[in-house]
C-alpha cells in the first residue's frame, strides 16, 4: 500500500516534471527576440478585434487604408533608421517632407514639368539638404541633434519661401485676382492609386521599396556594415579604415532622400504642396524607428524592427479612428503603447 | 586535486568580510560554485585566477552590483545581503575599477562625494556644504600626495595615475574599510605603481583589507599576504603568500606547468619594413605657433621583416602618440616621413595606412578597438570589409568561414560567430582584435599592449602568435609596460621620453636595468 | 535686410506724412501667417489699402507666438502709427498692449479674435456659430430633412471648432439628420482624409461630409474617390477662400463652402472712417456667403 502510495506519488512527480519540460519549449519560444519584437502588434492586433466597430477590422480596406496611412511616416523611419544606426538623429525629416511636397506641386503643377525630371528634381533636392546636414555633423562637429534642428528650420522656410506661404495647387489667382485650374498630372494619380484590384495603395508599395532597399544596404553591402561600426564605436571605425565622414554622409543624404519620397507620395494625397506639411511627422517617424528596437545610442537594430514598429503606430492609429476614440483618449492611449512597446524591446536584453 | 590551507593562527583578527558557499549563475550558466572568501584586517588579499575563472563575479557580489546569489556574507560577523553598489559603498566596500568610475566632466571634489554629499545642518541634506566637502577632500588627497591638485578642476583634466589616486581619496572619504582594487596598475608608468603600492602600504596600516586583482606576478608577489585562486568557478585554494611560490601558483591557477615564459625568437629577419625618419606629431588642436606642443619629436625607427622591436617607455614617453602618428590618427604628420618596404608613403589617415599594410592595435579595445555591439565576425573582418564584399555585397558565407579560420587559429573561445563580442572574456575580446589586424595581412603590426587585461594562458598563446606573425615576415613594433615581456619578446629595444629616442638597445644589450634608465633619463636637448 | 529697409521708410514716411498731411501710416500685427486664412487676410487688406493712395501699411507677422506679437504691437506704438489693426494670437495677453495702444491715442481695430475689455476702437469679426448653424439649416435643405453626416471637426479644443460644432447641431436640431461619425482632424487635410477613411470603413451609407474647414472636407473628398464613393455622398466645408473652397467649389468637389469673411477690406474700410473722424460702432459682425457651383462666378449669395 504504502509503496503504491510512493510510486504514485513519484509518478505525480514525474508528471509535474514533464510538464514543466512541456512548457520549456514555449517559454524559450516567448524568450525569443523576435517574438518579444512582435508581441506589441499582437497586443494592438487583439485590441484591435476586440473593439472592432461595424467589424470594420475583419474587412481587407481597413488594412490597406493603414498600410496607406502608414507610408508616409514609414518611409520617413526608413532613412531615419540608417540615420540612427550610425548613432546619430534626422530632426529635419518633417520639415525636408514639406519642402519636398511643395516643390514636387511647384515643378509638376505649376511648372507642368514631365514625371521623370520633376520626381529626379524632388529627390536631388531631398538628398542636398540632406548632404549639407551630414557635411555640419561629418566635418564641422556639430551635434546631430542641432545640426537637423537648424535644417529642421531652414527647410520649412524654404518651403514657406517657394510656395509664397500657400498651399500650391491646381487653383492659382490670377494677377487680376480671377481664378484659374491647372490640370492635376497624371503622375498624381498613379502614385495615388491603388493596384493588385484595388488591395493595396501604390504609396504602401513606395514604403515597401524604401524598406528593402534599406534592408539590404544594411544587411547585405559594405556600406550597411560601415553604418553598424560607426554607429557601435566611432574610434574602432576610423581605427579600422572605415570611411567615417563618408559614412555619415551616406545616412543624412539617403535620410534627405527618404524625406524627398515621403514629400512626392504626401504631395500625391493632398494633391498640393502644403507648407505645413509633415509638421511634427519627425517624432512620429522616431516613435517607430525606436519601437521597432533600434537603439538610440546607435550600432543596434535593423530594417525589419522599422517596418514593425510601423505597422504597430499604423494599426494603433487606425483602431482609435475606427472606433472614433476622442483625441484625449488617443494621445494617452497612443503614449501608453509606447511605452509598452519600448518596454517590451527592453525585457529582449 | 585540492590544496587547500586550514591554517587558520590562533589570535587572528576577526575577518572584515567573509563570503562562504558563493554561487551565482547567469541564465542557467553556472559561474562560481560554492566559493569562500575572506578578508582580514590588514592584509592584501589577491584573488588569481585566469580570466574566466569567476575573479569579477565574485567582487561583484561582494561589491553590491550581484544581489542575486547563493550562500552567505558576513561584515564584521553579521550576515549581510547588499542591495545596490551604492549600499556596499556606504557600509565600507569600495571598489577602484579598472575602467574608472569618475565622471570625466565633473570636478574633482563633486566627485569625490558624488552620491554622498555632505549637506549644511538643518538643511534636510538638500543644501550642499561644499565649504566642508572641500575641507575634507583637501585632508584625504593630502594623504595621498596630491597635495597640488586642484579640487575644482573637472577629472579630466588629470592623468590616469592622479585619477587612480583620486578614486581612493574618494574612498578615503567615504570611511571605506574594504578596497576592491582590480587591475589597478594596468595603465599605470612605473614610479606610478610604486606610488600606488606606498598607498596601499598605509592603508594596510590603518587596519584596512585589500582585495587586490592582478594578472603580474611581480606585482602579487609584492603586495600579496594571502592569496586566494580560483579556477573555472571553482574555489581551488587559499594560502599564506610567502608558502606558494610562483610556480605552484600558476599550477594551481591554470592545472597545469608552463614550460618556458617566453617562446624562443625563431623568425628570421629580412628587408627593411618600416622606416620613419625624423618624424614630429603636435599634440591635435595646437597647430597655431603660439601653443605648439610636440607628443613626438624627430624619431626614426627601423623595423625589418620577422622582427619585433620593443618601444620601452613610461606614460607620457610619447611611445603611444607614435603609433597614432605613423597609423595617421593625427593626420598628416608636422615633419618627417614614413616608408613601408622602401616606398614612401604620405601619412593621412588610418583609412590610408590600413590600405598601406599597417595595423594598429590600440591599448584599449573596449574604447578603440572592437565594436562591442557587433558579433565575433564581424569584427573579426571589421578592418577588411572590402576583401569580402566584391562589387560592394558582403560574402556572409565567406565571412563565417574567415572568423572560423580565426577562431580555431588564435583558439578564441567563443559559442560561434554570431556571438556579440561584448559577452567574450577580455582575453578572447584581446584575441578577436588581433584576428582583425591579421586579417588585413599587413605588413607591419603596431602593438600597443597586446597582452593587457589577458590571463597567463592567453598571454602565452599572444607569444606564440607573434612569433608566428614575424615567421611569417610580417614586422612588429611592441608596447608593453610589462617589462619582462618586453625584453622577452623583443628582438631590439628603442626606448623613448618625453617624446625622444633616448636609447637603443639589442636583445643581448638590453636588461630591465639599462631600459628603465634611458626611459627615465631626459635626453640631453 | 529688406524688412528693415521697408521699415525705415516707412517711418520716414511716417515722420513725413504729418507735414504733408493726409498720409497715414497703418500698423497691421498679425499672428500667424503660416495659415492660408490668415494670408488671404493680409492680402485682403492689402488690396483695399491699395485703393487708397493716403494709406500706408506695415505689415507684422509674429509667427503664432504670444509674446512676440505683444512686442510687436509696442513697436508700433513707439513708432507711433496712426492706426492699429491687431488679429490677436490669444485674448487676454494681448489685451494689455492694444489698451495701452488704445490709450495713447492710437484707434485700434480688433480683427477676428477678440481682446478682453473695451479698450479698442472696434472689433470685427464673423460668427462662426452663425455660419455653422446655416451649414446645418443649408444642410436639412439639401438633404430632404434626413440622411447620415459626418463631421470631421477642427480642434475642439479650439473655440472656432466648437463654435462650427455647436452652431452645426442648433441647425439641423429637430431634423432627422444623424451624425454617424465625428472626430477630430485638427484642421488638416492628411488627418481629415485618414479620419474619413475610418469612417467609410465603419458606415456603408454616408450622405453628407461636414468638415469644419475647405482643406478637411476636401481630404475627405480623396478618401471618399479612392474607395470610389464620391458620388455617394455630399462634401460641405467652411472659409470659402478663393484658392481652397471656392476652387473646390468650381471643380464640383464641394457642393458648398461657407465663406469665413477675413474682415481685411472692412477693416481700411472702417480705418478710414476712424481717420477721418467719423463715430464707428464698437463691433461689427461681418456677413458671409455661402458658395455653390450656381453662384460661385458671380460671387456666392449673402446669407442672412
Amino acid at each position: 500500500m504504502r509503496e503504491t502510495l510512493e510510486t504514485q506519488h513519484e509518478a505525480e512527480l514525474a508528471e509535474v516534471e514533464r510538464r514543466r519540460d512541456g512548457l520549456k519549449p514555449l517559454l524559450n519560444f516567448l524568450q525569443r527576440p523576435w517574438v518579444r519584437a512582435l508581441a506589441p502588434l499582437v497586443l494592438v492586433l487583439i485590441i484591435g478585434v476586440v473593439f472592432n466597430a461595424h467589424r470594420a477590422f475583419y474587412a481587407w480596406g481597413t488594412h490597406r487604408d493603414m498600410l496607406r496611412q502608414v507610408s508616409v511616416y514609414g518611409i520617413l523611419a526608413c532613412g531615419l533608421t540608417l540615420v540612427i544606426i550610425t548613432g546619430g538623429i534626422d530632426l529635419s525629416v518633417g520639415s525636408l517632407l514639406g519642402f519636398t511636397a511643395v516643390l514636387f506641386a511647384q515643378v509638376s503643377i505649376h511648372q507642368a514639368w514631365p514625371a521623370l525630371p520633376a520626381v529626379l528634381v524632388v529627390l536631388v533636392a531631398g538628398s542636398a539638404c540632406g548632404l549639407v546636414s551630414g557635411e555640419l555633423i561629418s566635418r564641422f562637429r556639430m551635434q546631430p541633434f542641432i545640426a537637423t534642428l537648424a535644417m529642421m528650420v531652414f527647410a520649412r522656410g524654404l518651403a514657406k519661401t517657394i510656395s509664397g506661404g500657400e498651399k500650391v495647387s491646381q487653383a492659382v489667382l490670377l494677377p487680376d485676382g480671377s481664378p484659374k485650374y491647372l490640370d492635376l498630372p497624371r503622375v498624381f494619380s498613379v502614385i495615388d492609386s491603388k493596384v493588385l484590384g484595388g488591395h493595396l495603395a501604390v504609396v504602401s508599395i513606395i514604403f515597401f521599396a524604401c524598406v528593402a532597399v534599406c534592408w539590404v544596404l544594411l544587411g547585405k553591402l559594405r556600406w550597411g556594415r560601415y553604418l553598424y561600426a560607426t554607429g557601435g564605436n566611432e574610434d574602432s571605425a576610423r581605427l579600422s579604415g572605415i570611411p567615417i565622414h563618408r559614412v555619415k554622409l551616406l545616412a543624412y543624404g539617403l535620410s534627405g532622400l527618404m524625406a524627398a519620397v515621403a514629400g512626392i507620395c504626401q504631395a500625391v494625397q493632398e494633391q498640393q504642396g502644403d507648407p505645413e506639411a509633415g509638421n511634427g511627422y519627425e517624432l512620429t517617424a522616431i516613435a517607430i524607428v525606436v519601437m521597432g528596437g533600434t537603439s538610440l545610442n546607435g550600432g543596434r537594430g535593423g530594417m525589419l524592427f522599422t517596418l514593425l514598429g510601423a505597422a504597430i503606430i499604423g494599426y494603433l492609429e487606425k483602431i482609435l479612428s475606427i472606433n472614433a476614440v476622442p483625441e484625449a483618449f488617443r494621445l494617452m492611449l497612443t503614449g501608453g503603447i509606447v511605452v509598452a512597446a519600448v518596454l517590451f524591446q527592453k525585457v529582449r536584453k | 586535486m585540492s590544496a587547500l590551507s586550514t591554517s587558520e593562527p590562533a589570535g587572528e583578527a576577526a575577518p572584515l568580510l567573509s563570503m562562504a558557499g558563493i554561487s551565482k549563475a547567469f541564465s542557467g550558466v553556472e559561474v562560481l560554485r560554492d566559493v569562500r572568501f575572506d578578508l582580514r584586517p590588514g592584509e592584501v588579499h589577491v584573488l588569481a585566477g585566469e580570466n574566466g575563472a569567476g575573479k569579477s563575479t565574485l567582487i561583484k557580489i561582494a561589491a553590491g552590483v550581484h544581489s542575486e546569489y547563493e550562500g552567505s556574507i558576513h561584515l564584521h560577523g553579521q550576515l549581510t545581503r547588499f542591495t545596490s553598489p551604492h549600499d556596499a559603498a556606504v557600509r565600507g566596500i569600495s571598489v577602484i575599477h579598472q575602467e574608472m568610475s569618475l565622471i570625466d566632466a565633473m570636478s574633482v571634489v563633486d566627485n569625490m562625494f558624488l552620491g554622498r554629499e555632505l549637506s549644511r545642518p538643518g538643511s534636510g541634506g538638500q543644501w550642499l556644504d561644499r565649504a566642508a566637502q572641500l575641507r575634507r577632500a583637501r585632508q584625504f588627497c593630502d594623504q595621498l600626495g596630491l597635495g597640488d591638485i586642484d579640487l575644482l578642476r573637472p577629472v579630466e583634466d588629470y592623468s590616469l595615475s592622479v585619477k587612480n589616486r583620486i578614486e581612493i581619496a574618494k574612498a578615503l572619504a567615504w570611511s571605506a574599510r574594504i578596497f576592491v582594487m582590480d587591475e589597478p596598475t594596468s595603465a599605470l608608468s612605473e614610479p606610478e605603481v610604486v606610488r600606488l603600492f606606498e598607498i596601499i602600504g598605509q592603508l594596510k596600516a590603518q587596519g584596512c583589507g585589500i582585495i587586490y586583482i592582478s594578472h603580474r606576478m611581480e606585482e602579487i608577489y609584492r603586495l600579496a599576504t594571502r592569496i586566494t585562486v580560483l579556477r573555472d568557478g571553482r574555489y581551488i585554494g587559499t594560502e599564506e603568500a610567502a608558502r606558494l611560490p610562483a610556480p605552484e601558483l600558476i599550477r594551481w591557477m591554470i592545472g597545469r606547468e608552463l614550460k618556458t615564459h617566453f617562446p624562443p625568437r625563431r623568425a628570421k629577419l629580412g628587408a627593411e619594413r618600416l622606416r620613419v625618419e625624423g618624424l614630429s606629431l603636435l599634440a591635435p588642436g595646437s597647430t597655431s605657433t603660439g601653443s605648439r606642443r610636440w607628443l613626438v619629436r624627430d624619431v626614426s625607427l627601423s623595423v625589418r621583416a620577422g622582427e619585433i622591436v620593443g618601444l620601452a617607455g613610461l606614460q607620457g614617453s610619447g611611445n603611444s602618440d607614435l603609433f597614432r602618428g605613423i597609423f595617421g590618427a593625427l593626420g598628416p604628420p608636422a615633419q618627417g616621413r614614413v616608408l613601408v618596404d622602401g616606398q614612401p608613403f604620405r601619412v593621412r589617415s588610418p583609412r590610408h595606412s590600413v590600405r598601406q599594410g599597417l595595423a594598429y592595435l590600440t591599448s584599449d579595445r573596449k574604447g578603440t578597438g572592437l565594436v562591442l555591439s557587433m558579433d565575433l565576425a564581424r569584427n573579426v573582418t571589421l578592418a577588411s570589409v572590402p576583401a569580402i564584399s566584391p562589387g560592394g555585397w558582403v560574402q556572409e558565407s565567406r565571412e563565417r568561414r574567415i572568423a572560423a579560420e580565426h577562431t580555431q587559429a588564435l583558439s578564441i573561445r567563443a559559442t560561434g560567430p554570431t556571438q556579440e563580442v561584448s559577452t567574450l572574456s577580455g582575453g578572447n575580446q584581446q584575441k578577436v582584435a588581433l584576428a582583425k589586424w591579421i586579417e588585413t595581412r599587413p605588413r607591419v603590426l603596431l602593438l600597443d599592449e597586446p597582452t593587457r587585461g589577458v590571463d597567463v594562458g592567453a598571454k602565452h598563446e599572444i607569444y606564440e602568435l607573434m612569433n608566428q606573425w614575424t615567421e611569417q615576415g610580417h614586422a612588429i613594433v611592441l608596447i608593453t609596460s610589462e617589462m619582462p615581456e618586453l625584453l622577452g619578446l623583443s628582438d631590439r629595444i628603442v626606448a623613448m621620453h618625453r617624446g625622444r629616442v633616448t636609447a637603443e638597445f639589442t636583445r643581448a644589450e638590453a636588461t630591465q636595468e639599462k631600459v628603465l634608465e634611458a626611459a627615465m633619463a631626459d635626453s640631453a636637448p | 535686410m529688406k524688412k528693415l529697409l521697408v521699415m525705415l521708410v516707412a517711418l520716414g514716411l511716417a515722420a513725413t506724412a504729418r507735414a504733408a498731411d493726409k498720409k497715414y501710416v497703418i500698423g497691421m500685427s498679425q499672428c500667424n501667417l503660416g495659415e492660408p486664412w490668415r494670408v488671404q487676410m493680409n492680402a485682403d487688406v492689402k488690396r483695399a489699402a491699395e485703393k487708397h493712395p493716403n494709406i500706408e501699411v506695415i505689415y507684422k507677422d509674429a509667427q503664432n507666438d504670444t509674446l512676440k506679437q505683444v512686442s510687436q504691437i509696442r513697436e508700433f506704438i513707439a513708432s507711433k502709427v496712426d492706426l492699429l489693426i491687431v488679429s490677436p494670437k490669444e485674448a487676454v495677453p494681448l489685451t494689455p498692449p492694444v489698451s495701452e495702444a488704445y490709450k495713447a491715442g492710437i484707434p485700434v481695430i480688433v480683427l477676428d479674435r477678440k481682446v478682453t475689455g473695451s479698450d479698442f476702437t472696434e472689433f470685427i469679426g464673423a460668427d462662426n456659430k452663425k455660419i455653422g448653424r446655416h451649414l446645418g439649416q443649408w444642410v436639412v435643405k439639401t438633404l430632404g430633412g434626413k440622411g447620415n453626416v459626418v463631421e470631421l471637426k477642427g480642434l475642439m479644443t479650439s473655440t472656432p471648432g466648437q463654435d462650427r460644432d455647436s452652431g452645426f447641431r442648433e441647425g439641423i436640431k429637430g431634423s432627422d439628420i444623424k451624425i454617424v461619425f465625428e472626430a477630430d482632424m485638427k484642421w488638416l487635410e492628411p488627418n481629415a482624409r485618414k479620419e474619413m477613411e475610418s469612417a467609410l470603413a465603419t458606415n456603408p451609407h454616408i450622405d453628407l461630409v461636414y468638415g469644419h474647414n475647405d482643406p478637411g472636407a476636401h481630404g475627405a473628398y480623396l478618401a471618399a474617390k479612392a474607395a470610389g464613393r464620391e458620388g455617394e455622398m455630399k462634401f460641405v466645408g467652411i472659409d470659402g477662400l478663393p484658392q481652397e473652397g471656392q476652387a473646390y467649389v468650381r471643380q464640383g468637389i464641394l457642393s458648398a463652402s461657407f465663406e469665413y469673411p477675413t474682415g481685411g477690406d472692412v477693416a481700411i474700410e472702417k480705418a478710414l472712417e476712424v481717420l477721418s473722424g467719423k463715430q464707428i460702432p464698437k463691433e461689427i459682425v461681418l456677413d458671409s456667403r455661402v458658395f455653390t457651383k450656381d453662384n460661385v462666378d458671380s460671387g456666392g449669395e449673402w446669407l442672412k
